[in-house]
């Protein structure tokens, strides 16, 4: 009750001002009124009696300030009239207001953005239930039954098994088309915590080969290939040539393990299967702690297990085996390889908000330094402090949430922009959305903001400049224009260090752009191409096939070869293989030799220009039944024979009986990225196709090689003769070898190109501050120069004495932000190729850049300086 | 004349909430009333009275009401709500409990 008329009373007092003011006054001048009476009564003439009554009232102003000061929403008035005063200065200075806003939207928008996504990918708890406890094993078992193994194994943690972006051919009524599955084990919703929307999960009697033709959609599938088809429960889907049946469509949220992933098939169980059980297929395991169970139990039996299923193996595995497994937290190890990459963007971002705020800064500084007398003159009218305080609040809080709307907008605009700027496999991108959460981030980087740019102003105004209305000219204390100057010094510094880090990616692009990936990528033109049973039954069928689409597309114009290999060179994927080395025999128990290898026609090297070095290319005659051939690589022959000839010698791979024989030795080409192989890999292999057809379950995925005079024309061309020509054949990813190249370093290109668009906005800033700075200084010291023209300084001693003192700030500000870049750019390391992170070229370009944009900045306001006309500033005042 | 006692904030406070107890008063009748019941001891300044009796009213422990005075001419008239009834019987009992504090320790000291 009384604080329901409480609220009234403060209502009315916001809103019925003049009323009360009405009231007020009234109210006194009956005081006045009653206090004349009493002193006529006491015999006072009129006039004495009025003078007397307001000699003994006292000031009738201050009396009714005061009592309105108690109507307790002083502040609000206040606030109200000072946003009011704010708006009026800020349209008397269009050019200042438009620039903090702009500079503030910039830094707030960049950093906002970044810090969300980076809170989506690397902090956000998964969208599970109890996400923290969800782990998986690193560098641990894999495959089909050695995960099988440890789900029945292990005792602190449940565990199951998927294995990601299986693409399989989806026949629809019209057309085949290519969808990604990820086979699962039937444990795998109760490990992750989930529930289809509609139907049910796969049963435990569904891993069972026979009964494993049963699918579960994504709702995004449903709704595209399905056309959200109501009764899609029960009906038949044909995958790969199989019918499955639909049981189950999850959530629009489920995005397990990718948000790519169409459809979930269970895992097939064939004990008889001694390959599919053991050999392919890197079924990956992910678990959930049993209750009461932690992480380091997980760890502390991952060993014991590991040697358990090592020995279930049919074949001897090395000793070694999973030995270096780690139980990690799921979220961890999927945000294991953006984490530096993210870290480095948002620091990069959080750089670019402190160099604007430090802009933004300088801004207010040297305003603040205009209105001096302003503030003065008002100090001097009666105006207390904190009330001034109170006004420049109400400025910066105006040019704030100006800044911050725009920088809102702009940070949406980008966060739609990033998931197309990162690389296409950064995790959880799909749930980053503009939501409260960038809100927060916004909120939090706005208080952060306004202490660093608005404090500066502000304190100088508590120390008090009330001599500023006696002082002639308005000129700037020592301390203001060191302060000024220490901000110029750390913009400088931290856009040299965002200066370096932009370098040392691009540095690492250049590298990269310069590899010689030994093929020549400008005339090929690549595509997938799969098919299933009806096409595949044989081997022979299949080779059949291939040559048939060969055939066919020779006969298109332009078309000039057309050659097969499993995997085009740096498209990414994985293909190893375990196999014994002619002379290099190794101790049972010790890990075999990995090679890697392409499976390829007889006119693939040629197509791609890749050398010979020794020995013959393959042949025709290289067929199923003649004797097994391979090539091998350049420096493989060297680091297994270096001082006599390769050819003649014998591999043999692990998984089969038969042995193969080196015929040649090709150029080093990089197969599976322009860094190399991974770590692990000692060698590479190639293998004619017709030996080895890699055909899984009597179907096949291989990448045509097709060189064209007119690669650009061809894709379109390629699809429309295949989709007519061959039915039951799938194709995708059709694009040139050069698309390939350039996707594969599309992680160093977005962090290059993110860190140089901070890094030149950062250098922007940092240059319009020193202007800025520069101009300011020396409008101040108008007269001064003055003097000095007339005393006959030449032009360059002046524009010296105009900036020295920045270009002296800058200097050092940029000696920092090298040392800092110095000290820092290890967590870069991870992302270079081809430098070292204290690359010398980086090091030494990015200040030089700086400076001389800094020296540049300075001179136009330092040559306008000079030109001054000593008379007409000396007549001045 | 003497000179008027500084009177603390919360004393004005409980003297006006005590002197418009009983029937409401406008401003001049209070500060009067003050005057006479304390012998002239007690000269409430304009310059706290309105300040005070605003305060008191933005705190809906007093309402204000206009209407004629004896004299003829408009005033606000002060009263005391229920709730100024409640802070009235508060600030008594403070004010007993520290006049006798103060008393004991004038006497026995």
């Amino acid at each position: 009750m009384l604080l329901l008329s409480r609220l009234r009373l403060r209502f009315q007092s916001l809103f019925r001002r003049e009323a009360l003011d009405s009231q007020l006054s009234q109210e006194l001048a009956f005081h006045l009124a009653e206090l004349k009476a009493e002193l006529l009564a006491q015999g006072m003439t009129d006039a004495q009696a009025t003078a007397a009554a307001r000699r003994a009232f006292g000031p009738v102003s201050s009396i009714s300030e005061q009592s309105r000061d108690h109507r307790s929403v002083s502040w609000l008035e206040d606030l109200i009239a000072d946003t009011r005063i704010a708006f009026r200065s800020f349209a008397h200075a269009p050019t200042f207001f438009l620039i903090a806003v702009l500079t503030l939207a910039l830094g707030l928008g960049t950093n906002t953005a970044l810090f969300s996504t980076a809170y989506t990918v690397l902090f956000r708890p998964l969208p599970y239930p109890s996400p923290e406890r969800l782990v998986t094993v690193e560098e641990g078992v894999g495959g089909v039954r050695p995960v099988i193994s440890l789900r029945e194994l292990a005792h602190s943690v449940d565990y199951a098994g998927y294995l990601p972006n299986n693409d399989l051919n989806l026949q629809l009524a019209t057309e085949s088309t290519r969808a990604r599955a990820a086979v699962v084990t039937a444990n795998l919703a109760a490990v992750l915590g989930v529930a289809p929307a509609r139907g049910r999960w796969f049963t435990s009697a569904e891993e069972r080969s026979g009964q494993h033709r049963v699918t579960i959609l994504s709702h995004r599938v449903w709704r595209d290939r399905f056309n959200a088809d109501p009764a899609i429960l029960g009906r038949r889907v044909v995958l790969n040539e199989e019918p499955f049946e639909v049981v189950g469509l999850m959530p629009p949220s489920f995005a397990f393990p990718t948000p790519t992933t169409d459809l979930w098939i269970p895992i097939r169980i064939d004990p008889r299967d001694v390959g599919h059980m053991w050999g392919s297929g890197n079924l990956t395991p992910i678990g959930r702690l049993r209750p009461g169970a932690t992480l380091a139990a997980a760890q502390a039996e991952l060993p014991a297990l590991n040697n358990r299923i090592r020995d279930q193996f049919p074949w001897r595995m090395p000793d070694a085996y999973a030995s270096g497994a780690r139980a990690v937290p799921y979220a961890e190890s999927l945000a294991h390889d953006i984490r530096p990459k993210l870290f480095a963007l948002s620091a990069a971002a959080l750089f670019l908000l402190l160099i604007a705020c430090g802009n933004v800064a300088n801004l207010l500084l040297s305003r603040a330094v205009r209105r001096d007398r302003e503030f003065a003159m008002r100090a001097a009218l009666g105006a207390r402090r904190g009330r001034l305080l109170r006004q420049l609040l109400a400025e910066n809080l105006v040019l704030l949430s100006a800044g911050s709307a725009l920088g809102l907008l702009f940070a949406a605009l980008l966060l739609a922009a990033l998931p197309r700027l990162l690389p296409k496999d950064t995790p959880r991108l799909h749930e980053l959305t503009a939501d409260p959460t960038l809100l927060s981030f916004t909120a939090v980087s706005m208080v952060v903001t306004l202490v660093l740019f608005g404090t500066a102003p502000m304190l100088r105004l508590w120390r008090g400049r009330s001599d500023a209305l006696a002082g002639r000219s308005l000129t700037a204390s020592r301390s203001t224009v060191r302060l000024s100057l220490g901000l110029i010094g750390v913009q400088l510094g931290l856009a040299t260090l965002l200066l370096v880090a932009a370098s040392l990616m691009g540095r690492t692009l250049y590298q990269l752009a310069s590899v010689e990936s030994g093929v020549n990528p400008t005339s090929i033109v690549t595509m997938k191409l799969s098919a299933g049973l009806s096409r595949c039954a044989t081997s022979e069928r299949c080779l059949a096939l291939l040559e048939d689409v060969s055939q066919r597309l020779l006969a298109l114009p332009s078309i000039r070869s057309v050659n097969w290999a499993n995997y085009a060179p740096l498209d990414k994927e994985f293909s190893a293989t375990a196999v014994d080395i002619e002379d290099h025999p190794k101790p049972a128990g010790a890990p075999a030799f990995v090679l890697w290898q392409t499976t390829i026609t007889p006119g693939y090297f040629s197509a791609l220009a890749i050398p010979l070095r020794a020995g013959r290319w393959f042949t025709a005659a290289d067929r199923r039944g003649a004797p097994e051939v391979i090539v091998i690589s350049e420096s493989t022959a060297k680091r297994f024979w270096p001082n006599e000839s390769a050819l003649g010698k014998r591999i043999r791979p692990l998984s089969n009986q038969a042995t193969r024989t080196v015929v040649g030795v090709v150029a080093d080409v990089a197969q599976y990225s322009l860094t190399g192989f991974p770590h692990w890999v000692d060698g590479a292999q190639y293998v004619p196709l017709a030996q080895s057809l890699p055909r899984v379950a009597q179907s096949i995925e291989l990448t045509a090689l097709v060189e064209s005079t007119q690669p650009q024309l061809v894709p379109a061309a390629l699809a429309a003769t295949l989709r007519q020509d061959f039915s039951g054949v799938t194709l995708s990813r059709l694009q040139t070898l050069g698309q390939t190249r350039s996707d594969s370093v599309a992680d160093q290109r977005s962090t290059a190109l993110l860190l140089a668009t901070f890094a030149a906005l950062g250098l922007l800033l940092g240059v319009v501050g020193v202007y800025g700075v520069i101009s300011h200084r020396a409008a101040q010291r108008t007269r001064e120069i003055g003097i000095h023209i007339a005393l006959g300084a030449s032009a360059a001693r002046v524009i010296t004495l105009v900036i020295h003192e920045t270009l002296f700030a800058s200097l050092v500000g940029c000696a920092a932000g090298v040392a800092a870049a110095f000290a820092l750019s290890h967590l870069l390391a991870s992302l270079l190729f081809g430098i070292t992170n204290h690359d010398p070229v980086a090091f030494v370009t990015a200040p030089v850049a700086l400076l001389l944009a800094a020296l540049l900045a300075a001179l136009l306001p330092g040559l306008r300086a000079s030109r001054v006309d000593p008379a007409l500033t000396l007549r001045q005042e | 004349m003497s000179k008027p006692s500084d009177l603390i904030q919360g004393t004005l406070d409980l003297l006006i909430l005590k002197t418009i107890s009983t029937t409401p008063l406008h401003g001049w009748a209070i500060a009067k009333r003050i005057q006479q019941i304390s012998n002239d001891v007690l000269l409430v300044q304009q310059g706290s009275l309105y300040p005070a009796l605003h305060r008191l009213e933005q705190q809906a422990w007093i309402t204000s009401e206009t209407k004629p005075s004896d004299s003829g001419r408009i005033a606000k008239f002060y009263a005391l709500s229920p709730a100024g009834r409640e802070q009235l019987a508060k600030e008594l009992g403070q004010w007993d409990r520290l006049s006798a504090a103060i008393a004991l320790v004038l006497k026995h000291a």
